[in-house]
């Protein structure tokens, strides 16, 4: 029965995510224009500032950190080097798209049945919170995964077809594969739970989104600090930081389970 | 031990009612505001009630704490024997909620929304349920068209159809004909009608005094407190004395003095050929009464009884009981 309750739940999200455009764009025209906007950037750094950015010290840095990391790469030409840099940073730009999508799926999914009303019948059936939630976080990791692991692998392919398939073995690496499975996890699981805690405070689906938008802050901070030598994020930190991330998805789990416990949301969301 | 035929027949004669709701000084504060103050009743199987009172009187959240939506802030309610505070999964297996706000989802048709809410429950053959109850409200011809669709009325015939889905043992209606039109409104009386008819238990909140007095075997009374509880025609009968009015082709002293010398007319006074009386006991007098005005050589035209209207009581309840607790 528990799961008969939680599919039921996960099929019809999906039933009114994919119907609605805004959402289906969301959901698929995103993931692309991340991983296309993520090339294109890192190609005009390469093309246009690359020697600047030979000079620059975080670069440098940063470049020092890569070679401990993948001792192999000294051996490739100083551009080359560079390039991989660049490339390199794309698993934590991968991180955007099961952020986003989460997000998204969180608020349209909360505050459209807040708005009409739908939460408050479904509170009246036997379902549980955890279930609820759990269905509703499925509805949204589930697309969000599948998206960023097929984001991931359109990245392999433009880059063996754009000529910079030799790097191809030096970008697939230990921190790849833990970002792509235990971080990307982790963090469209909290991004989702933030997105729960932005629709309970939020009267329409824009205002909940851009409040929970600060998760990709976050994010982006991940990018710069790497890029700029500060951290190299090896195995072993890309570890620490997804299991620092699930400590905090309990955290918000249980705050969101209070926040969606059936007296709050039939006195304060109505 | 042998039992005669007779024994046997009185005893499948016996009808066992078993109380569905009862609530035992039920209260709720929110922060310093009391919404329900120390409700105690209790409603027996098969009994449609009404609960009536002014808005801010605590009847939603007498209809939340019931229905395991909000917790009691002291005292309890049991609903066929379950906690309503503590078996909440339990309880909602058997109870049907008509919310104040249907809640669908608009971009799926009828027949999907009640297969949604119809998937949470442990029923063997759902899709037969929301068939039967989609043709019981009248929607089956247009059970694929979207919910968004549908108008205020229809929205609220497919809300009960939702809460009939697993078969409740009883249902609570939060203003089932709030903000509908006339005739809107009595298509959801006429299902709800229906419902009684069948037996059902039915928990229902409303301002309309026309549709308790029209729906329900007994209406209770609530401003915070209970001001009372009884069937409409007890509560007459307990504010207002019961009046006959006799109208007469004409009416003479004689006539007037005859029959004011009867020893069941409680009081009388005259008017316009009609005779306003009390009597002792109005349905045993009544035929003497007739008799006695006929004997006198008086012509009736009509006899009829003046009946308060539910307005009348339940206004004297909220402004002098109410008043006075």
């Amino acid at each position: 029965m528990i799961r008969r309750r939680i599919q039921n739940i996960l099929l019809k999200e999906w039933e009114l995510l994919f119907t609605d455009i805004n959402s289906l764009l969301i959901v698929t025209l995103l993931p692309l224009l991340i991983v296309g906007q993520g090339i294109l950037y890192f190609w005009l750094a390469f093309r246009f500032g690359g020697e600047s950015m030979l000079g620059v010290s975080v670069f440098q840095t940063a470049l020092q950190n890569l070679a401990n990391a993948i001792p192999q790469v000294a051996q490739l030409p100083v551009d080359k080097q560079l390039l991989l840099l660049l490339l390199h940073q794309f698993n934590l730009f991968l991180l955007l798209i099961p952020t986003m999508i989460a997000i998204n799926v969180a608020t349209f999914s909360i505050v459209d049945e807040k708005l009409t009303g739908s939460l408050g019948a479904l509170l009246a059936t036997p379902v549980r919170t955890w279930e609820l939630l759990l269905g509703k976080a499925l509805a949204g990791a589930i697309p969000a995964l599948v998206m960023t692991w097929i984001s991931a692998g359109i990245f392999l392919i433009i880059v063996s077809l754009i000529g910079w398939g030799d790097l191809s073995d030096f970008l697939i690496s230990g921190s790849w594969f833990l970002s792509l499975f235990l971080l990307t996890p982790a963090v469209a699981v909290l991004s989702f739970m933030l997105g729960v805690v932005g629709s309970s405070r939020a009267k329409d689906s824009r205002s909940a989104q851009n409040w929970s938008l600060a998760i990709i802050f976050p994010v982006l901070v991940l990018i710069g600090i790497q890029i700029t030598g500060i951290i190299w994020f090896t195995p072993l930190l890309m570890l620490t930081l997804a299991l620092g991330i699930s400590v905090v998805n309990i955290i918000s789990l249980r705050i969101a389970s209070r926040l969606f416990q059936r007296e709050t949301i039939t006195i304060m969301w109505h | 031990m042998a039992t005669t035929e007779g024994q046997k027949a009185s005893v499948l004669l016996i009808v066992i009612t078993m109380t569905m709701i009862k609530t035992f000084g039920l209260s709720r504060l929110f922060g310093n505001v009391t919404a329900v103050d120390n409700l105690t009743l209790a409603v027996e199987e098969g009994e449609v009630i009404g609960l009536l009172g002014p808005n801010g009187a605590g009847k939603t959240t007498t209809i939340r704490m019931l229905t395991g939506m909000i917790q009691p802030t002291s005292g309890y309610a049991t609903v066929s024997g379950l906690r309503t505070d503590q078996q909440v999964e339990q309880l909602h297996e058997i109870i049907g909620l008509l919310p104040e706000v249907p809640g669908f989802y608009d971009r799926f048709s009828g027949k999907r929304n009640l297969e949604y809410f119809a998937g949470f429950y442990p029923l063997l053959d759902y899709r037969s349920q929301v068939e039967k109850y989609l043709k019981l409200i009248g929607l089956w011809e247009r059970r694929h068209d979207k919910v968004g669709t549908y108008s205020k009325g229809m929205k609220h015939r497919l809300a009960i159809a939702r809460a009939l889905l697993h078969e409740p043992k009883v249902l609570f209606f939060d203003e089932p004909t709030v903000g509908l039109d006339p005739e809107a409104s009595k298509e959801v009386r006429d299902l709800i009608s229906k419902l009684r008819e069948a037996g059902r238990t039915i928990f229902l909140s409303t301002h309309n005094l026309g549709e308790a007095e029209l729906l329900c075997d007994r209406v209770a009374v609530i401003n915070t407190k209970l001001l009372a509880i009884d069937t409409t025609e007890q509560l007459r009968n307990r504010f207002f004395r019961r009046q006959i009015m006799v109208q007469l082709e004409s009416l003479d002293t004689r006539l007037v003095e005859i029959i004011s010398n009867l020893s069941f007319v409680k009081e009388m006074s005259h008017g316009d050929n009609r005779l306003f009386l009390q009597l002792t006991e109005p349905e045993h007098n009544r035929s003497e009464l007739i008799r006695a005005i006929v004997e006198a050589g008086g012509r009736i035209v009509e006899v009829s009884e003046q009946k308060y209207p539910l307005e009348e009581v339940y206004l004297k309840l909220i402004r002098e009981v109410g008043h006075d607790s």
